[in-house]
């Protein structure tokens, strides 16, 4: 039986990329495509993919609220994410949302197979810097007797986790409530709790905190760039 | 009539991607692929390719840059940038630097074959998002 997999990318030649890596592999198959996080939870849904890999930075719903709802749903769910940075706190939200496989986008030709294959026979597949800050921390809660994790951020759900990422991409109360097929009235509530659980005063503050905490990502022009530094692909 | 095409992006996913989209014109060869500005100039040079699809943001030379440096050794290659940067800004700069077309990543497969096209006939394309494709 072939192995199913769907991709999410939001950039189609990315998708086209991860397609000719994957499907070069006999006995797996590219079952759907997805071009945001929430068409990737939808399809994931209806298809049940054996294995699902997410690009990190995606509009709409991003991947790791997307493998939060895919792993809530469905504990035993192999997904594997694609991120253009792994650092540290990408690292943390990737592994506390339930994800088995990190792999860095620009080793993804290199890794990618490797990743999926890792996942097909029920292991996990990270970059060495995760398996280094897995260690790390396993470490130091051995000699401390604390978690070595940063101070917790305000809890927020999931639902305004997405509430967050829309309004910072520029969307009103009454949009964010047509893609969450929400009432206008609960959209505005879900926005004054997470205002009031962050102590924000204004949209401004949300989108420097989104971007922050990676839930969205902004573009830099390559003049404002380190020229050493590779790109988003 | 054949293309000769050198395809240029820091991420090899995205040249498989590239490679895969300007695959579907059976007349097109891609010679060669490079990960950097550097390289990017150094295969122009050599190959002397009639189309560069070249990103912009990448290590060690950016693509502006490779762009102005093909543009004056190789003056018959054509320069295809295909960027994420979604920029009328960056869309001026680049064409400044001698590039004849302007794709957007994300509408790379709307537009590329059709840049392709257009610029390898030394026409310019460009194209941003929103916006329908300007060739002459």
């Amino acid at each position: 039986m072939k192995l199913r997999i769907l991709i999410a990318d939001d950039h189609e030649v990315v998708r086209r990329g991860l397609c000719a890596l994957l499907q070069a592999r006999e006995g797996w198959e590219i079952c759907a495509e997805a071009k945001d996080g929430r068409e990737a939870v939808e399809k994931a849904a209806q298809l049940k993919p054996d294995v699902v890999i997410l690009d990190v930075g995606m509009p709409n719903l991003n991947g790791l609220a997307a493998t939060r709802q895919l792993t809530q749903h469905d504990p035993h769910c192999k997904v594997i994410v694609l991120t253009i940075t792994d650092s540290d706190q990408v690292i943390r939200e990737a592994l506390d949302a339930g994800a088995r496989g990190f792999v860095l986008k620009s080793d993804a030709a290199r890794d990618l197979v490797s990743a999926v294959e890792a996942l097909q026979r029920n292991r996990m597949f990270f970059t060495p810097r995760v398996n280094d800050m897995v260690l790390a921390g396993f470490l130091d809660r051995g000699h401390n007797g604390s978690n070595g994790e940063p101070p917790r951020l305000p809890k927020l759900t999931a639902r305004e986790r997405e509430v967050i990422q829309l309004l910072a991409e520029g969307k009103s109360s009454k949009e964010v409530a047509c893609v969450l097929n929400l009432s206008t009235k609960t959209a505005e509530t879900h926005r004054s709790n997470i205002m009031r659980k962050l102590g924000f005063h204004s949209i401004r503050d949300l989108v420097v905190y989104a971007v922050k905490n990676n839930i969205i990502q902004v573009q830099v022009p390559a003049t404002f760039q380190n020229p050493t530094e590779g790109s988003a692909a | 009539m054949t293309v000769r095409i050198l395809v240029v992006d820091d991420h090899p996913v995205v040249r498989h991607g590239l490679r895969t989209l300007l695959g579907a014109h059976p007349e097109w060869e891609i010679i060669d692929e490079a990960a950097d500005g550097f390289e990017a100039v150094d295969k122009a040079g050599r190959l002397k390719p009639d189309v560069v699809v070249l990103d912009i943001t990448m290590p060690k030379m950016s693509g502006l840059e490779a762009c102005r440096l093909i543009r004056k050794t190789v003056p018959t290659a054509e320069i295809l940038i295909v960027t994420q940067h979604d920029s009328p800004h960056m869309m001026r700069e680049a064409l400044e630097a001698g590039a004849r077309g302007y794709v957007v990543k994300s509408n790379a497969s709307r537009d590329l074959l059709s840049a392709v096209e257009a610029v390898s006939q030394h026409l310019p394309f460009t194209a941003l998002n929103g916006q329908s494709a300007e060739s002459a």
